[in-house]
């Protein structure tokens, strides 16, 4: 009796905790204007809005740029820093691993209104750049600390043994540390994409109208008129498509544990 | 070995792009941010005054405006911290002793709205809420209520949405907390004669009081600092401490003023986070 209390407890936080995901999916597919749960006439009717506004299509283009930009920045300077770390006996490690890890101390908020006042001085409020650097600053953290785990299960004696058998030090790293990294590549840049693309306050912050994102344009919609159901229709596209990365890092991980 | 100092600054130097992009863009907004909030804008003017000087924290503690936000905010963030507390213990207990094979999946489920980000749970959130939404529908077309209950735009609504958005910080530590405890101790309890309240009350709880210390901290400042939700759920109605510090940093332009609110947001943290830690270091030298 009390064990099933407690199941049941359990499975409506559970529900508490999806619902408002569930209801955005299964209210994208509603032909109503309005939004009804549960959905009376199934259609795709907003999805195809969702492809034809010139709105939407600006603001999701604007949110892959940056997060392309930004994952760029991040995984590269994340994968030298932690290599830079894991390579030499670094007396000052620590200190730096902490400066590296530093954005993640600070709340976003704080962090964003001082960016919002240093970024007016330099007059790069509202520009690309302004907006890549930002969100390369935020994902480095975990660009660093995925890339420093990866680093430190490869074996540096595979790149010496390629080293003593003739292998330039280019030519040892391309062949023999890029490919073993690989997984930890792809799980930051994911990552550094992802938390890029869902960014809503530094990005309210700072970019204002002039590179809108579409974090940001759904924020202030829902801010501001109440909803549009394509923003449902995109918004479970982006549910769909996260779902499909975290399914794919879990398959890669589990293999990469195998072999 | 002789080619290891070469490789040995070379290597080295990889670390430099990285924290060049902290130092810049994370590190130096910081230091100005802290030395603007000591700094002065003078009234109607853009222009900023760098004499030191302590005016806009005695302006944020002297004004009723800013202290009824702060404890709005505050009182917000402790009552987030107590429902994920009384929603998440039972949950993460479930998880670590009843779930068995269903507790990735179920796990997985709980952190679901932390992956997605804040805005789309909140969609989803205005729709259940809303006046038209499907709450209120619900509970009209069963004929419970005749006019909606206010949710969108209440401090209600926001609240629900805190717990659904940080719910996943607190079930977190007590998953860990609780996997360590080895069910033997219950066991042996109630083989003395413990009654499953006893048990609960003078076992579990203490054993996973760091647990719940680590979650409530947590929470708190997560929520303390939260503004998308708050701004989206309180249709812009209800001004919550990071609300009303944006408003002065991109409406108002008063940025010394902004800077010396978020200081007092970070202070609230930094020393919530001190007190936390003396508790625990007290809990464990007993």
């Amino acid at each position: 009796m009390r064990r099933n209390l407690l199941t049941g407890f359990t499975a409506l936080v559970v529900l508490f905790t999806v619902a408002p995901l569930l209801v955005v999916v299964f209210s994208s597919f509603d032909d109503g204007k309005f939004f009804r749960f549960p959905p009376r006439e199934l259609s795709l009717r907003w999805f195809r809005a969702a492809f034809d506004s010139a709105e939407y299509r600006s603001s999701l283009l604007n949110s892959t740029v940056v997060g392309l930009l930004a994952t760029a920045i991040s995984v590269t300077f994340g994968t030298a820093a932690a290599l830079g770390l894991q390579r030499s006996v670094l007396k000052s490690r620590a200190v730096l691993e902490a400066v590296l890890l530093a954005p993640l101390t600070l709340p976003l908020v704080i962090w964003a209104i001082a960016l919002l006042q240093i970024y007016a001085w330099l007059g790069i409020g509202g520009t690309l750049s302004g907006l890549v650097l930002a969100h390369a600053t935020f994902t480095l953290p975990f660009s660093v600390r995925v890339m420093l785990a990866t680093c430190s299960a490869i074996d540096p004696g595979l790149e010496l043994a390629a080293r003593s058998l003739g292998a330039r030090p280019w030519q040892a790293f391309a062949r023999i540390t890029l490919p073993l990294a690989f997984p930890g590549l792809a799980t930051s840049a994911l990552l550094s994409f992802f938390i890029s693309f869902n960014d809503v306050i530094v990005s309210t912050f700072i970019a204002g109208s002039s590179w809108m994102t579409f974090p940001v344009r759904l924020y202030s919609q829902l801010r501001g008129q109440g909803i549009d159901p394509t923003t449902l229709a995109i918004g479970t596209m982006v549910i769909a498509s996260i779902l499909l990365v975290v399914m794919l890092t879990e398959i890669f991980s589990r293999r990469a544990l195998r072999t | 070995m002789n080619t290891r100092g070469p490789v040995n600054l070379s290597t080295r130097l990889l670390v430099v792009p990285g924290v060049a992009l902290v130092a810049f863009v994370f590190l130096a907004p910081f230091l100005l941010l802290v030395a603007m909030s000591f700094w002065s804008q003078p009234a109607g003017s853009l222009l900023i005054d760098p004499t030191p000087t302590l005016k806009n924290y005695e302006r944020i503690f002297s004004d009723a405006y800013y202290l009824r936000g702060l404890s709005r905010t505050l009182w917000l963030s402790t009552a987030t911290v107590a429902l994920s507390l009384i929603l998440g213990f039972p949950v993460a207990f479930w998880i670590v002793r009843r779930a068995g094979r269903l507790r990735r999946l179920v796990t997985a489920l709980m952190l679901l709205p932390m992956v997605c980000g804040a805005l789309l749970p909140t969609l989803g959130l205005v729709n259940l809420l809303a006046p038209l939404g499907i709450i209120n529908g619900t509970l009209k077309e069963l004929g419970l209520i005749d006019k909606a209950i206010p949710l969108l735009g209440t401090q209600t609504g926001i609240l629900i949405g805190l717990v659904q958005a940080f719910l996943p910080l607190m079930v977190l530590p007590l998953i860990a907390v609780l996997d360590r405890l080895p069910h033997s101790l219950e066991e042996a309890a109630m083989s003395l004669g413990a009654r499953p309240v006893q048990v609960w009350w003078r076992i579990v709880l203490p054993l996973a009081a760091p647990g719940v210390l680590a979650g409530s901290v947590l929470v708190f400042c997560a929520a303390l600092t939260s503004f998308v939700t708050p701004q989206i759920l309180g249709q812009g109605k209800i001004a919550t401490f990071a609300a009303m510090t944006w408003q002065q940093a991109s409406l108002v332009l008063d940025w010394p003023f902004a800077a010396a609110l978020a200081m007092v947001m970070l202070g609230l943290m930094v020393g919530l986070g001190a007190l936390m830690l003396a508790l625990s270091r007290v809990g464990r030298s007993e």
